[in-house]
């Protein structure tokens, strides 16, 4: 017997010592009961094993109503004290798997080389990573790229969520840290390394409270985190400790993120244009699809901001559509559908009445015009008629790429969009409705934020003025800039009638065209404005 | 390791039944294994004979009767001790034994002898809850007697005396013509070496249960005790011509002077008689019969009542007054 096998043995002696006290005790509990029946007579035999079947339903019936009553009445007490013991085991997760994260995969290569090379490291005196904080929106892989560093570095993975030692009782969770890390410590003797993984670290990691009432919960179970982390750095142990977030560094407590700690960040983004489209090519690759109507570039145009959790979710619904549809394959068609269910919701009919339905058609209409004419960072991929969630109609769109920044001109495009539905109905009616409120929500907000926040205006007020408590301005400032939100709403609003005025038979093919048809798609829009000789604002 | 402990409970379940089926005491060896319990386990010297589906123990005791001819206490322990091991034995064996008899004697008093007779099928109940401790103290018969042998070798002795017989043909006349194989209960016994055994059968042993019931049920009941003096019962099960029924006979006289053989008399005793005898019968699911005839000696007087009737009878279907109407 090898000593890397001793060690492993030895290993599971520690790690399942109970139940195996408990098998060996039945075992010999056995062995005696046999024993004893053997040294019966044959008829105390007999009756003793006649009586065997209804002793052990007796027993299982008994032990079934104390389950009862535990779960009835007991839980509420008792279940807070529970500890579910995380499972350490080996991922097959390869690094290959891992796409749509080029840069924080390069990164996490790095942690693979430093476990591997750990001997290396300490040789040379390089700092051993203890622990690696992913930080990033959730949805991105960062569990998945977790995984494959343990698969790649070859060592058990221990996963919990960190929402799991969150507990009523004071103490119970900083015990299941004592026990996750006592596991894991275990693991590493036996295989030379270990992997914990910590989901929604912000749960347990976030500022800690000091106050004269003392501590929470939370604040022990973190504690505890730490000294544990410590005790690893001290004993020298081949752990490491991988933190994941969706929240922003600053809440997280700063003695998590001090050096020795989670002092390793992996920033894991959403993905970009490329990666989205080998996302998209990977989960294609696990089903049958029309290669002819689907292209992989213009659907990661589409899938902009989108997660690759969304995407395999839009995969994934587009096969169920396409399924209920009776094809073999997914088609565009079907992913388009999958987008729209996925973003609008699924489709609600409402009865409406001709004037109500033509007044919408001129809404969504005006929408639709000032979208694709005057927006310069958006793209129009449907104008629909149909009651989607709460909303009677829709114009959907999106950015084509992704920005980061905004400029006045894109806010200010925002701004008419937003008043488009109520100038079209207003042009065409002389009256409006009320499914204008929540278009004039949003283009106030934008005016708001551009003047108070972001000095666009021409009052020459520059600065977050929402950053001084309000009894501390001026009246006059305030004044100014309320009226400067005004104007620039004003302004927006005459140049949205000015336009539809002008696109009047533009808006009124669209309102035909949706009353007839009630949805029309990215194509029969873009023919329609071709129609007219008319190109979408970003391409002019 | 779930499967592994599956494993050794399912492994060790097997064993245990499988070696559960097989007998302590086999039946080749059932009279030595009763021998060797008695002397290993209580230091008692006994023998044991079978014949047929009756197994039979004598156990010579000392100081069995005190001087008011009443068991001692240690003799009862001792016969207590013989019944347990038989009992033992004839549970845990294979081999088909029905009933149970255990001979003894004092040994300063060879004549007098107890005589007790079981059913197997009792013990098994009675080990089982089945039935109740009091229950089977009835159900077993348990008779002080003289040995018939001894009373017919005293009194062959006797004629060869008084009539000056060579005593040489003393022992053949005995065994040509007194020392044959018992008819019934009445006559089990040991004597001289010798088991006086017969294969004990159901109805014959019911009908005795019957009698000794009968009796003690006169006996127990205070109403009764005070109303009825029994003198003595018989029973005896009657298979004739295809005809099977059971007969008995209760001889009793009043306690009230002037009433011994009064038709008043006569109904108390065949309604408490029938109450026992619906009662043992239902008890041991027996119905291999047509009729029980009860007869009341001091009257002479009797009653046959039907199975169907005693049935009946005993579902409180069939009044007591209907009962004796039907019977004529």
């Amino acid at each position: 017997m090898t000593p890397q096998r001793l060690k492993i043995i030895l290993m599971y002696v520690k790690l399942y010592r109970l139940k195996i006290i408990v098998v060996v005790a039945a075992i010999i509990v056995l062995v005696f009961a046999i024993m004893g029946l053997m040294s019966l007579e044959s008829f105390y035999r007999n009756i003793t094993l006649a009586q065997l079947p209804i002793q052990i339903l007796l027993t299982v019936l008994s032990a079934f109503i104390f389950v009862i009553m535990y779960l009835k009445w007991g839980t509420s007490m008792m279940a807070q004290l529970t500890t579910k013991r995380p499972r350490g085991k080996f991922v097959q997760v390869k690094w290959s798997d891992v796409i749509g994260m080029e840069e924080a995969k390069r990164e996490a290569w790095e942690v693979v080389q430093l476990i591997k090379d750990r001997a290396k490291v300490k040789k040379i005196g390089g700092k051993i990573v203890r622990g690696i904080l992913m930080i990033g929106p959730p949805g991105c892989g960062k569990t998945y790229l977790a995984k494959a560093i343990a698969t790649e570095a070859g060592i058990p993975f221990l996963a919990m969520s960190g929402s799991s030692f969150v507990e009523i009782f004071v103490g119970v969770g900083a015990s299941k840290v004592r026990k996750l890390f006592k596991q894991a410590r275990m693991l590493a003797e036996g295989y030379g390394g270990c992997i914990i993984f910590i989901d929604e670290l912000d749960s347990i990691g976030s500022n800690r409270i000091f106050n004269a009432f003392g501590s929470q919960e939370k604040d022990s179970t973190q504690n505890q985190m730490l000294a544990e982390i410590d005790g690893v750095q001290e004993k020298e142990q081949n752990i490491i400790i991988i933190g994941a977030t969706n929240a922003d560094e600053q809440y997280l407590d700063p003695a998590m993120l001090r050096p020795g700690r989670f002092d390793r960040k992996l920033y894991i983004d959403k993905p970009n244009l490329q990666d989205r489209e080998r996302i998209f090519e990977y989960y294609f690759s696990k089903i049958k699809y029309d290669k002819q109507s689907i292209d992989m570039k213009h659907l990661a145009k589409r899938a902009v901001y989108k997660t690759p959790a969304e995407i395999e979710n839009i995969v994934k619904e587009a096969a169920l559509i396409a399924a209920r549809d009776q094809r073999e394959e997914v088609s565009y068609k079907h992913i388009s559908e999958a987008i729209e269910r996925i973003e609008m919701g699924l489709k609600h009919k409402r009865y409406m009445t001709p004037k109500e339905k033509e007044m919408v058609a001129y809404h969504e209409s005006g929408h639709l015009v000032v979208l694709y004419l005057l927006h310069p960072t958006d793209d129009v991929f449907k104008a629909s008629i149909v009651g989607r969630r709460e909303a009677l109609g829709v114009v959907y769109h999106q950015p084509r790429e992704e920005l980061f920044t905004k400029s006045r001109d894109a806010f200010l495009a925002d701004i008419k969009v937003s008043l488009a539905g109520f100038v079209a109905e207003k042009v065409r009616f002389g009256i409006t409705s009320s499914g204008v409120a929540s278009d004039f929500w949003t283009a106030m907000r934008i005016a708001h934020s551009m003047v108070w926040e972001l000095g666009m205006n021409d009052a020459g007020l520059v600065g977050d003025y929402t950053a001084i408590p309000e009894t501390q301005l001026s009246d006059h400032t305030k004044e100014t800039l309320n009226n400067e939100t005004n104007k620039i709403f004003q302004k927006c609003l005459k140049d949205v009638e000015d336009l539809l005025i002008k696109e009047k038979v533009i808006l009124e093919r669209f309102v035909k065209e949706l009353l007839e048809k009630e949805e029309l798609d990215y194509d029969e829009i873009e023919k329609i404005f071709q129609e007219y000789g008319k190109f979408h604002a970003k391409d002019l | 390791m779930r499967r592994a402990v599956a494993l050794i409970v399912a492994s060790g379940l097997l064993f245990a039944v499988v070696t559960g089926c097989a007998p302590t005491y086999p039946k080749e060896k059932v009279a030595e294994s009763i021998v060797r319990l008695c002397k290993k386990e209580y230091k008692l010297d006994v023998k044991v004979a079978t014949i047929g589906k009756t197994v039979a123990i004598y156990a010579p005791l000392a100081d069995l009767w005190d001087p008011m001819f009443a068991l001692t206490k240690h003799a009862g322990e001792e016969l207590n001790d013989i019944i347990l091991s038989i009992s033992r034995v004839s549970l845990s064996t294979d081999a088909d034994y029905k009933f149970y008899v255990v001979i003894a004697h004092d040994t300063r008093l060879p004549e007098i002898q107890i005589i007790i007779v079981k059913a197997v099928e009792d013990v098994k109940r009675f080990m089982l809850s089945d039935i109740s401790r009091g229950e089977f103290s009835k159900r077993m018969l348990i008779d002080k007697r003289i040995s018939p042998q001894a009373k017919k070798e005293h009194a062959i002795k006797e004629v060869f005396e008084k009539m000056g017989l060579d005593r040489k043909w003393q022992d053949a006349v005995m065994n040509d013509f007194f020392r044959s194989q018992p008819a019934s209960l009445g006559d089990i016994g040991y004597w001289n070496g010798r088991f006086y055994v017969k294969d004990v059968s159901l109805p014959e042993f019911l009908a005795e249960q019957i009698a000794a019931r009968i009796k003690m049920e006169f006996f127990e009941e205070r109403k009764l005790a005070d109303a009825v003096l029994i003198k003595s019962t018989r029973g005896e099960y009657v298979s004739l011509a295809g005809k099977s029924y059971f007969q008995i006979w209760v001889s009793a006289e009043s306690k009230t002077f002037g009433q011994t053989g009064t038709p008043a008399m006569s109904n108390i005793i065949f309604k408490n008689s029938l109450d026992v005898i619906a009662a043992v019968l239902h008890g041991y699911r027996f119905e291999n019969y047509e009729y029980i005839e009860i007869t009341d000696e001091a009257a002479a007087r009797s009653i046959k009542v039907t199975k169907e009737m005693l049935e009946d009878f005993r579902k409180k279907k069939l009044t007591f007054d209907n009962l004796l109407s039907q019977t004529g």
